[in-house]
């Protein structure tokens, strides 16, 4: 809420190149063109403190107002209050209602959890490692940026998030996700999300700043004796980095719809070319024997 | 008064919680991504074959090639056609090499793909001149083409299969053994490409036996490829087809893929060997598109299960 | 709000939501915090972060429960047996905090020999008359008030009078729009204190007489037990019995609790002595007037509390004052004044307000000679609040109607009987946003009459929106808000304001030169709203529209000025500072006397005002009625003797060396008048408030545990059950509901008498965050839509089972009236109950569809009643009886009425600077 945004400092933002070329010959030389990197600035991020959440869908709909989204039909899932369904390239945001009353047998008291859900902005995000055109980048507050001009809708991306959090807009064929509203960080202003959060379930802010607070919360919320809080993707595993937007939870990952162990699928790839390599030599070898054998070059 | 359960209500009963879906969303990879597959195994395991044999055994092999590196270019249009239909906007399919990023194994297999496509074209071009191209100079750079198309047309066979087991897809993920399957697959349709090629030519025999040779042998770790790629996706695989699909993949896979063309190649005269080729055909499709459908399978799947078993809210399931 | 107006003086919510900040508990009850204002919970939930407990009493496990420590269920409409126990709890278990109730509530009073309480008549007071189902009560012949009140107003104040002027008078504090939380600050028979010497009134502070008002209060509440309490409401004694304890431990010196309540309480024909409870119960506890405490009334939509306070409500004049009816002794300004105004207490300027009212709505016509004009206001012969009036409607009693922003046809009760009412109609103007149920029920009303039967001629005048347009709004904590115009509406579209204006400048017109007394209020009503200069946006372009009125000007109507004194840096009247300028001899003008001080100055807007400084209350922010006061009867916030009770909850005190009261609030009180004055005998006026009587606007300056006849259904609450109830009266067996509630029966509104053996099932209606009331501002909106879509039905999983009801499936819901089909939301949030010996389910249905709009559904409100509490003509909305079963209804469904429009739709190449970066520059690798 207003009273804790950590704003981020004012900077102007670049300008766009100039067009000098018609407009088809400029959609085939834009991509190629290459602007000023901006400075680094220090990583920002999402703390969503889930206990706080209230469940009003403001973050969703502030995200969709400031970055013009569709909706996306009205269909009535029965999951809860949740008719979002998911995270999507036209839902950038997802409040999730999980009903846990007694005879779910989990020994808590009755509660009703609520999380906006969003995309993790990983440390080492295999969708910008996956991305062949490059449209996935880093930019300068560290967060994991689409570059919406650049995208080609390969869907590559798409395969490569473990969180499930892009799809291809059936608009313009693109992939989209959460920006952390990088045109707004440009201009000093919060996100549209955590802007319009009235309880402060979703904070804003340089990284560090929002681990030392979700680290105390979780301290004050243990000595209240609300044992099951802690915090997911605050420090890397060994399968995968720490989030730059991470969330405190009082239960099992998978009960918000994470994954437990997210695993960042390029720790396969060395060994998978290996293999590739291996048993395509051995093809090979095999097919030059053969010929060899077969009285080929006598 | 109980009123009968209308038909609106056993359509509406709906997912409640989020344990029971898939967390990951497949990139509606279909039927282009399959056909692209195959088209690139057609056209790398062809001119690897005939490369490998031209390099080994020009007098045999080279008559062959005004044949083999046009119908090899054909089958590489094909398939990058697929690339460039499957992307959400194709009129941006150029924005692919504005990075050189090998990190990502799409963006590798685009430069490998485009670069394989150079000596592909030259040779093709070069077979297709009327004149029979001479000179020892000439026949250097020919032969280095070649050399570096082969070393091309491996890393392009294999690229796909790291593609696909380093996303996060159930199904793709565990395939540990995806790029070993395909490249080896490639060879051995080439093999068979090839066959056909000789018999139908009615070139000289004396590369039917090492091809028949080849092709059995290679079928041969086909089989043991085909069995490492199912012991690791074996659990999601089945979650998404289900005994019977499972049974029926395998008649595909190993009847039609292996065995039955495994005794065919044997067959003289073109019809056998054609049979032959079709059924390796209908093998490696069968594989690639279980392959390629599974998440997708299993994104629906699970939502299928849960309207069949229609469960209410967790609080109506323990009432 | 008779509940709070009767307990303290004022009828609005005592402190600022902010405050919830500064609580130690909060109990929510009857009031969905979290999803009705989802911004203002904020504060709950900073206490929540300080360690403060929230409560959730409510008859479904909402999102607010979801927030809440604890969570008690309810059956809705049995709050007062709630409240009652938590008052039974703190008097026998003596925890209520003495020196508080024994100087600041009228405890120690005692009342007439002839009062007969509940107890004594089986569920009834004395000075009934009815059939125990609809009737009244006569506070004076039922000896409600204190001992030893003087003589003359023993007397019947009613001599004389018409069968109208009592009925009048029996309904005095009704509003139209039945909604929200009623008006008159003041309602009620005067007699009971008014004219009587406060000091001489007999007194016990030992608290031991049997007819001191504690006492009665004991006896009163003793059988509202646990046990008897987790009969009736169906939660276990235990439950209970650890709310009671929270209140408890949570309240005295150093501690404070709030309550937050809102619709849970009002729409009940109960609901208005549900607040009284409340008020009793924090009065006990000694909360009221003190940070972090008081009552939290959580108003409607926008600006309801300044459309009841400026008064939109047929019934009452700007500022709560009442509205004179058509009865001689209303003729006359003197004998109204009589009867209206209080001789003691804040009420005794009465005079002096209505005739600054006066002049401001009649300039220099209204002189001393005609009474300022007094005659020339309407008289109200009947009751004009809404529901008697569409009720009138529908049996074509009414020819033409004005609807200003309200949708009747989607949200009121019984919104079928509304839609019949609008068909009646020969002609009806809609201002609205959109083309809504009302605009559209001719032709769209998927069970109304084919179009070509319907008589009635609609015009659609299009509004402007709130940042079309500039204006004031006046929100649950009594605080003004300015917003100026953003932008020009599109096309066609003005605000209410021009309508209203331009329609009052043609009628004068119209009518000018004529002589006909009748024309004269027309004629002669001040009218002067020009624009000085053309309106400028805030870009500094002109304004397309030229002819918008300067509502600033209105502004300082309602402020108020002297007729008769020039401002130099103006030039025009000097405006006054506060209503303690105002003036009963029409040398001042004064639109709203306690909005009077909002504009105290030339150029000085204090409800523009936007500056945030280092005090908590932040009294630069907007300007809150009465005075900028924002936590009221804030003396109570400090001991008797002028010390604060703790250094934890000090807000205002008695600086003795200065002489006055400081704090961070202005003291609503007298600032100089010191702890320990008296008054002198025979003081009136202010004059005969001690100085440690902090309820200045009561006439003994008291705040009123027991209401010596000014509340129509008792001075003391006691649960009775809904009209429509499948349960009987547990706690007054041969009392089932109200005996004072007024029934409209008849074939579109038939009621399901409780207790009813047919409609076995309780329903409750509520809001959604996603959806706004009957859903014009939200069910035309994609964003709003797709995230609910669809009408549902929560209920529990037993009662799903037992009627065959699958979650997600169709369920028919049946009441009295008609019948809707709705999706089932099987779920646990809702649970069976146990009630005397039955187990009975509760099902909640949200109100926010009907036919028109981009998604569509059937309308709760096609289900409810129409019946009217004797205060405030309050529905009940929230408890009625109903049957469900698996399915879907018969009959024709309604359709969208506007295409489903994926609107807006991102453009596919957006240019973004982004797109000129280099990939990869930043890439932290893994
Ligand atoms: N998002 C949104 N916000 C709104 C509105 C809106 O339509 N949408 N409307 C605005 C308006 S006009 C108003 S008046 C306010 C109303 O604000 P609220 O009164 O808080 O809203 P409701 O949901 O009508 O009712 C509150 C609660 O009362 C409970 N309840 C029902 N019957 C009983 C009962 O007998 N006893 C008790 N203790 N509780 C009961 C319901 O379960 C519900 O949880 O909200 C305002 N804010
Ligand atoms: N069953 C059930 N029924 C209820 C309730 C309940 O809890 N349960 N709640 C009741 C309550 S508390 C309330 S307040 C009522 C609300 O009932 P209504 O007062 O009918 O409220 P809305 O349905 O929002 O209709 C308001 C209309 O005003 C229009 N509007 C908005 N702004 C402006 C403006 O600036 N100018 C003009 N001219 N029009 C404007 C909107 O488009 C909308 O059509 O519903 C009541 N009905
Ligand atoms: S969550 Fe998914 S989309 Fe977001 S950064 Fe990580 S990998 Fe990329
Ligand atoms: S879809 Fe767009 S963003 Fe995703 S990987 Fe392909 S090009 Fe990159
Ligand atoms: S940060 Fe911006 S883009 Fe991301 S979810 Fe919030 S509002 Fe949407
Ligand atoms: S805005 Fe904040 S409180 Fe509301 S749903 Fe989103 S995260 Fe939760
Ligand atoms: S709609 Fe407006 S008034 Fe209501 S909660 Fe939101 S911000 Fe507050
Ligand atoms: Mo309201």
């Amino acid at each position: 809420m207003a009273t804790s945004e950590l704003e981020v400092t004012r900077r102007p933002a670049a300008a766009d190149p100039p067009r000098r070329l018609p407009i088809l010959a400029e959609r085939v030389v834009a991509p190629f063109r290459r602007g000023t990197p901006p400075e680094p600035r220090p990583a920002t991020g999402f703390y969503t403190d889930t206990t706080v959440c209230i469940g009003c869908k403001a973050c969703e709909v502030a995200c969709k107002q400031w970055n013009q989204l569709p909706a996306d039909g009205f269909a009535w899932t029965g999951n809860s209050y949740d008719n979002t369904g998911g995270l999507s390239a036209t839902s950038w945001r997802q409040v999730k209602f999980i009903e846990q009353f007694d005879g779910d047998g989990a020994g808590h008291p009755d509660r009703w959890l609520m999380m906006s859900d969003v995309c993790k902005h990983c440390v080492a995000a295999p969708c910008q490692h996956a991305c062949p055109t490059g449209a996935i980048i880093y930019n300068e507050f560290g967060n994991v940026y689409i570059q919406p001009d650049i995208c080609n809708g390969c869907a590559y991306c798409i395969a490569a998030c473990p969180f499930g959090v892009i799809t291809r807009a059936t608009i313009d064929g693109h992939a989209h996700k959460c920006t952390l509203c990088f045109d707004r960080q440009r201009d000093g202003l919060v996100p549209a999300c955590a802007k319009a959060c009235p309880t402060a379930s979703i904070q804003f802010g340089p990284v560090d700043e929002l681990l030392e607070r979700a680290r105390s919360r979780v301290e004050e919320l243990h000595r209240r004796g609300e044992t099951d809080a802690y915090l997911y993707g605050d420090r890397p595993g060994p399968t995968y980095s720490s989030l730059n937007s991470f969330y405190l939870l009082v239960d099992r990952p998978s009960v918000y719809g994470l994954p437990e162990t997210p695993v960042n699928p390029w720790l396969h790839m060395k060994g998978d070319y290996l293999r590739a390599l291996v048993s395509g030599l051995l093809s090979l070898a095999v097919l030059v024997a053969a010929l060899l054998l077969g009285g080929a070059h006598r | 008064m109980t009123a009968p359960m209308n038909m609106d209500q056993t359509q509406q009963a709906t997912v409640v919680g989020y344990e029971s879906r898939p967390v990951t969303k497949p990139p509606n990879w279909h039927g282009l991504v399959t056909l692209d597959m195959v088209l690139n195994n057609l056209s790398t395991g062809l001119f690897l074959v005939a490369a490998v044999g031209e390099l080994l055994d020009p007098v045999a092999f080279g008559p062959l090639a005004p044949l083999v590196y046009p119908l090899a270019l054909l089958f590489l249009l094909g398939d990058l056609a697929c690339l460039v239909l499957d992307l959400g906007d194709p009129k941006r399919f150029h924005h692919m090499l504005r990075v050189w990023k090998p990190s990502s194994p799409m963006s590798l297999g685009t430069w490998v793909l485009s670069a394989y496509a150079v000596p592909v074209t030259l040779l093709a071009a070069g077979s297709l001149l009327p004149f029979a191209i001479g000179g020892v100079g000439l026949d250097l750079v020919r032969r280095a083409l070649l050399a570096v198309g082969a070393v091309l047309a491996v890393a392009a066979a294999a690229y796909k299969g790291v593609l696909f087991s380093t996303t996060a897809q159930r199904g793709w993920e565990e395939a540990r053994w995806m790029g070993g399957y395909l490249i080896n697959s490639a060879l051995g349709l080439g093999a068979a490409e090839m066959l056909l090629l000789a018999t139908l030519s009615g070139h000289e025999a004396a590369m039917l036996d090492p091809l028949r040779l080849a092709a059995r042998l290679l079928l041969g770790l086909n089989l043991i490829a085909i069995m490492l790629l199912a012991k690791d996706v074996r659990g999601p695989l089945s979650a998404a087809r289900g005994p019977d699909g499972i049974a029926s993949l395998a008649l595909l896979a190993i009847g039609a893929g292996v065995i039955l063309p495994f005794v065919l190649v044997g067959a003289h005269g073109p019809v056998g060997v054609a049979v032959a080729l079709g059924s390796m055909l209908v093998g490696a499709v069968a594989v690639r598109s279980a392959i390629v459908q599974m998440p997708h399978r299993l994104a629906e799947g699970g939502r299928v299960d849960e309207r069949m078993s229609g469960r209410a809210n967790p609080g109506a399931a323990s009432a | 709000m008779p509940g709070l107006g009767t307990s303290f003086g004022r009828g609005a919510a005592t402190n600022y939501q902010q405050d919830l900040a500064h609580s130690d508990c909060i109990l929510f009850m009857g009031s969905n915090m979290a999803e009705a204002h989802p911004v203002a919970f904020r504060y709950p939930m900073m206490a929540k972060a300080r360690g403060a407990t929230l409560i959730h009493v409510d008859p479904r496990f909402s999102r607010t429960s979801a927030l809440c420590d604890v969570h008690v269920q309810i059956r809705a409409g049995s709050d007062i047996a709630f409240l009652g126990g938590l008052i039974n709890h703190v008097l026998t278990h003596d925890r209520w905090f003495k020196e508080y109730v024994l100087h600041y509530t009228n405890a120690s009073d005692i009342v007439m020999e002839g009062f007969r309480d509940t107890e004594d008549l089986d569920g009834l007071f004395s000075g009934y008359s009815g059939d125990g189902r609809t009737g009244h009560y006569d506070a004076r012949h039922g000896h409600w008030s204190y001992a030893h009140t003087p003589e003359e107003a023993e007397e019947d104040p009613w001599t004389g009078s018409t069968p109208m002027y009592r009925m009048h008078r029996q309904e005095l504090g009704m509003h139209g729009h039945a909604l929200d939380l009623g008006p008159s600050a003041h309602a009620g028979t005067r007699q009971a204190t008014t004219a009587c010497d406060i000091e001489e009134r007999p007194r016990d502070p030992t608290l031991q007489d049997d007819r001191c008002v504690f006492q009665i209060l004991k006896r009163h509440f003793a059988r509202y037990t646990p046990e008897l309490v987790s009969e009736v409401c169906g939660c276990t004694a235990e439950e209970f019995v650890r709310v009671a304890e929270l209140l408890c431990a949570n309240s005295g010196p150093e501690r404070t609790t709030a309550i937050c309540y809102a619709l849970g309480w009002t729409q009940h024909t109960t609901g208005v002595q549900m607040i009284r409870a409340a008020g009793i119960l924090q009065l006990l506890l000694g909360n009221m007037g003190r940070p972090g405490g008081g009552i939290m009334a959580m108003r409607g939509h926008s600006t309801i509390q300044g459309s009841t306070d400026v008064s939109t409500l047929y019934d009452s004049l700007p500022g709560y004052l009442p509205q004179p009816c058509a009865d001689e002794r209303h003729e006359r300004l003197d004998t109204y004044v009589e009867d209206e105004g209080q001789v003691t207490g804040g009420w005794s300027r009465f005079r002096q307000y209505i005739v600054s009212l006066l002049k401001a709505w009649y300039g220099d016509a209204a002189t001393p000679a005609n009474d300022f004009g007094f005659g020339w206001l309407p008289r109200p012969d009947a009751d004009y609040s809404q529901l008697p009036y569409f009720d009138r409607m529908a049996k074509g009693g009414v020819k033409g109607y004005f609807l200003f922003g309200q949708n009747p046809a989607g949200g009121g009760p019984n919104a079928r009987l509304h839609r019949a009412g609008l068909r009646n109609l020969d002609w009806l103007v809609v201002v609205d946003w959109f083309e809504i149920e009302s605009a559209v029920f001719w032709r769209d009303d998927p069970e109304g009459p084919p179009a070509s039967e319907i008589k009635t001629e609609v015009f659609f005048l299009p509004a402007a929106s709130s940042p079309e347009k500039e204006g004031s709004l006046t929100n649950t904590q009594r605080m003004l808000q300015w917003h100026d115009k953003a932008l020009d509406p599109a096309g066609d579209s003005r605000s209410d304001a021009w309508y209203l204006y331009h329609l009052g400048k043609r009628l004068k017109q119209l009518y000018a030169g004529s002589t006909d007394p009748r024309d004269q209020p027309l004629l002669n009503l001040t009218w002067g709203y020009e624009r000085e200069h053309p309106e400028q946006l805030p870009d500094g372009t002109p304004s397309r529209i030229t002819d918008e009125p300067d509502l600033e000007k209105v502004l300082m109507e309602i402020n108020g000025y002297c007729t008769d004194e020039i401002d130099p840096r103006s030039g025009r009247p000097r405006l006054v500072s506060g209503y303690d300028e105002l003036a009963d001899d029409g040398s001042t003008a004064c639109g709203c006397w306690i909005y009077s001080g909002v504009y105290p100055e030339p150029g000085r807007n204090r409800a523009r005002e936007r500056k945030l400084g280092s005090n908590p209350l932040q009294p630069d922010w907007g300007w809150a009625w009465p005075a900028n006061k924002r936590v009221l009867y804030n003396r109570a916030s400090a001991a008797p003797d002028g010390r604060p009770w703790s250094e934890r909850k000090k807000l205002v005190w008695w600086d003795a060396r200065a002489g006055r009261w400081v704090g961070d609030d202005v003291p609503d009180f007298d600032v100089h008048r010191p702890p320990d004055y008296r008054p002198p005998p025979g003081a009136t006026g202010t004059d005969v408030i001690a100085g440690d009587q902090p309820f200045i606007m009561k006439p003994d300056g008291v705040g009123w545990l027991f209401a010596p006849g000014t509340v129509r259904d008792g001075p003391l609450p006691a649960h009775y059950e809904p009209v429509e109830s499948p349960v009987k009266n547990l706690v007054y067996p041969r009392q089932t509901t109200n005996p004072t509630v007024r029934y409209f029966e008849g074939p579109l509104n038939r009621i399901a008498h409780t207790p009813t053996w047919d409609f076995p099932v309780v329903a409750t209606t509520y809001r959604l965050t996603e959806h706004y009331l009957s859903g014009p501002m939200s069910r035309f909106n994609s964003w709003l839509n797709e995230l609910q879509p669809e009408m549902f039905v929560e209920l529990g999983p037993e009662l799903a089972e037992e009627h065959g009801i699958v979650h997600g499936g169709w369920v028919t819901v049946e009441t009295a009236r008609h019948r809707i089909e709705a999706r089932a939301m099987v779920t646990r949030r809702l649970r069976p109950m146990r009630i005397g010996d039955r187990v009975i389910h509760q099902i909640g249905l949200p109100f926010h569809w009907a036919f028109s709009g981009e998604v569509v559904g059937d309308n709760a409100n096609d289900l409810t009643a129409i019946v009217a509490d004797p205060n405030v003509s309050m529905h009940e909305v929230k408890a009625f009886a109903c049957r469900v079963r698996a399915g879907r209804r018969d009959g024709a469904k309604p359709k969208p009425t506007l295409r489903e429009a994926l609107w807006p739709a991102r453009s596919p190449m957006p240019d973004t600077p982004a797109a000129a970066q280099p990939e990869g520059r930043f890439v932290r690798g893994d």
